[in-house]
């Protein structure tokens, strides 16, 4: 049986690298054209087609015109068109084409893109169906992403073989403060992809010892439930390490959320910072769980609307927990703030210990600006 | 065409012809284990090498079977302290045996990595045992010099393990601490600078403590690995020849990559660790027959570690790593 993959480009995605300016989100597109930019998603299209080993066990389905069709004719593959496009292309069509190929039973979407990109998938397909995201972006940030065109391809010949998958984060990514040197990143959702890292990159498979990202996930949720003191109030920020935490307390979780959990009881879900402020009145001693943006490092980032700087101040850096599975905290240079409090961001600065598995420990520097 | 390998940290050529035919030789007694005398006498020469009294040296098949022996030996009990990045065997070692692994992360301080004193010695939680290898390995950076070995030594139940396997190329040790620091181990090996790694022979300059509890200060080496080992202890010049080699080759290389838009990390062993363009770069570099060390499992993607090889090898290296960034650029 041959897998259903289908193909979706963004084509304007990755165009404003060359001219200097840093995503192509609103009207930076017109911009970015005024300015001469190529547009480089046909290029990262071919090369990923072109990648492809196992293309006897695909049969395709693509986007109409620049936005798949294009770059399928030229790489001399069959395919078939689904849905229509206008002359300009937005958002919208990812969405709608995305949908649409989910209703024709796709079973792998791959889309050639950037943050904006991957922000659409995750809205059209979340975690319902698995997906290759191929780097097009002037800068990606979301570990959604394969590493490169060809990586991507990698990846979707492991699909064909049969691999496992698993969740990968998309960032909102502030395009505006990226524009102004400020990286402002927050987590957007989750995609769910082909759990390929170890076969694309041989010196990651050392660092685990046969240890997937949920194991991983495991030994440090053990690590935190072991200590945790039943007269503290626990409130965990978002991220699926996290929830590997109230699953092994038997709790659920809020994925993008922040959830509270005081003496093995959920005491409060999917708070928002008045919620969070009333529940410090009541409770004296009380600890931050938080994990790192995967790429960027953010414990704490500019419009992360639970975590705000009075929330923070209040719990105090010294009741800060940071957790992070080894094989995302070595793909990190630092840890970062930018709570849009300087001060507070100053005083977050340093050295913090993260937890990264059972009776495991990094200590890494956190840096701010 | 053959594979250009960059990626163990190897020398490139072979030992020369005197050490080859000791290797040789002890091929004809095969069917013996290595007699005690010859393993006291590569002791007393790798005591005259490195300037400390014999019954500080131990030997052993490979520095890294002496440090997980030193791991499995004292760990269980203690917290075990790393850097990260560090040599990966040694990590992994502590990963499964340590009774806690803390791993200090380097700090990026372009142009090079640190490790802040400061953090070190404030993540010393008694019993500890420390592991930094010194150059580091895969930054090439020096993380440590006697004065702060030193302070680590004077706290209580901290016992110090210094990897020195890329001293040559540094020339900084810190061996002549350990006749008076029972608890400090400098462990070497003669696999990079020596070019005997086929022969895999390690040892280690043990402080009283090591010594005591490592027991049998000589292994059983295998018959062509010890001859070769003591021929080239015997006459070291070439040892001093490939070094200087290296060290040249080393800038060379290093401007070349920088040239092509790479960012170099300046080193003291004989590898470069390089931020590459591409973030699949050592992906890249396999499928044109040139190996080098995806440093993924340490560091963020696009650091590769590459070893400095012959002149030609290097050039083969730097020519295809240039034609990768153009292809991406075109």
């Amino acid at each position: 049986m041959r897998k259903v993959i289908g193909l979706i480009v963004n084509p304007v995605a990755g165009m404003g690298g060359s001219v200097g300016l840093k995503g192509t989100d609103g009207r930076m597109y017109e911009r970015a054209l005024a300015l001469g930019a190529d547009p480089i998603t046909p290029q990262r299209t071919g090369h990923f087609l072109a990648y492809i080993s196992r293309q006897d066990g695909i049969r395709w389905l693509v986007a109409p015109g620049k936005m798949g069709e294009d770059y399928a004719k030229s790489a001399h593959i069959s395919f078939t068109v689904v849905g229509e496009i206008g002359e300009q292309t937005s958002a919208e069509d990812t969405k709608r084409l995305a949908q649409e190929m989910m209703d024709r039973g796709i079973e792998l979407l791959v889309f050639v893109g950037g943050d904006g990109t991957a922000r659409d998938i995750c809205d059209a397909v979340g975690t319902d169906l698995p997906v290759v995201g191929v780097p097009a972006g002037v800068k990606v940030f979301s570990a959604a992403f394969a590493l490169s065109a060809r990586a991507a391809a990698d990846m979707v010949d492991a699909f064909v073989r049969g691999v496992g998958v698993t969740e990968e984060e998309v960032l909102d990514i502030d395009e505006e403060a990226f524009r102004d040197d400020r990286l402002a990143s927050k987590l957007y959702g989750y995609l769910l992809v082909p759990e390929v890292r170890t076969f694309l990159q041989p010196g990651k498979t050392a660092s685990n010892v046969g240890r997937s990202a949920t194991e991983a996930k495991q030994a440090i949720a053990a690590q935190i439930v072991e200590e945790m003191d039943p007269e503290t109030l626990y409130l965990l920020g978002p991220g699926t390490t996290a929830k590997a935490i109230t699953d092994r307390l038997g709790l659920a979780k809020t994925l993008l959320g922040v959830d509270a959990v005081l003496a093995g009881k959920l005491v409060g879900e999917d708070m928002n910072e008045r919620g969070i402020l009333d529940l410090l009145k009541e409770c004296s001693q009380r600890k931050i769980l938080v994990t790192p943006i995967g790429g960027n490092g953010f414990i704490f980032g500019r419009g992360s609307k639970q975590f705000t700087p009075e929330v923070i101040r209040q719990v105090g850096r010294e009741n800060i927990i940071v957790v992070g599975t080894s094989d995302k905290m070595v793909g990190l240079e630092c840890l970062r703030v930018d709570t849009g409090d300087l001060a507070l961001d100053e005083a977050l600065s340093g050295y913090i210990e993260i937890t990264i598995g059972y009776r495991d420990e990094m200590v890494m520097e956190v840096r701010y600006r | 065409m053959k594979f250009v390998k960059l990626d163990m940290n190897e020398m490139p050529c072979a030992p020369p012809k005197h050490v080859i035919e000791a290797a040789q030789r002890g091929l004809l007694d095969l069917n013996r284990y290595a007699d005690v005398r010859d393993l006291r006498q590569l002791q007393m020469l790798l005591s005259e090498y490195a300037k400390v009294p014999r019954r500080h040296v131990m030997l052993s098949s490979g520095s890294d079977l002496l440090l997980r022996a030193i791991v499995h030996a004292f760990s269980w009990d203690r917290q075990v302290v790393t850097v990260s990045p560090s040599f990966l065997p040694t990590v992994q070692i502590a990963d499964r045996s340590a009774h806690r692994h803390r791993r200090l992360r380097l700090r990026l301080s372009p142009p090079v990595f640190r490790l802040d004193p400061d953090l070190l010695l404030g993540a010393l939680k008694p019993p500890t045992l420390v592991i930094i290898d010194n150059p580091n390995n895969p930054t090439g950076q020096m993380l440590l010099d006697c004065d702060l070995v030193a302070s680590l030594a004077d706290r209580e139940e901290t016992l110090i393990v210094v990897d020195e396997a890329y001293f040559e190329f540094s020339s900084v040790t810190c061996a002549e601490l350990v006749t008076d620091t029972p608890n400090l181990c400098v462990v070497r090996t003669l696999d990079k600078a020596f070019g005997l790694a086929g022969a895999h022979i390690g040892y280690a300059i043990a402080g009283e403590h090591f010594v005591e509890v490592l027991s049998t200060p000589l292994a059983l080496l295998p018959q062509p690995s010890l001859r070769a080992a003591m021929e080239a202890l015997r006459n070291p010049d070439y040892m001093r020849g490939n070094v200087r080699q290296i060290v040249e080759e080393r800038a060379w290389l290093g401007e070349a990559l920088s040239a092509s838009g790479a960012t170099v990390y300046p080193s003291h062993a004989n590898f470069l660790l390089v931020r590459a363009q591409l973030p699949d770069m050592a992906l890249l570099l396999r499928e044109l027959k040139v190996r080098v060390s995806d440093m993924a499992a340490q560091l963020p993607a696009g650091y590769i570690r590459v070893s400095v090889g012959t002149p030609e090898e290097n050039r083969i290296f730097v020519k295809r790593y240039k034609q990768l960034i153009d292809e991406e650029q075109h």
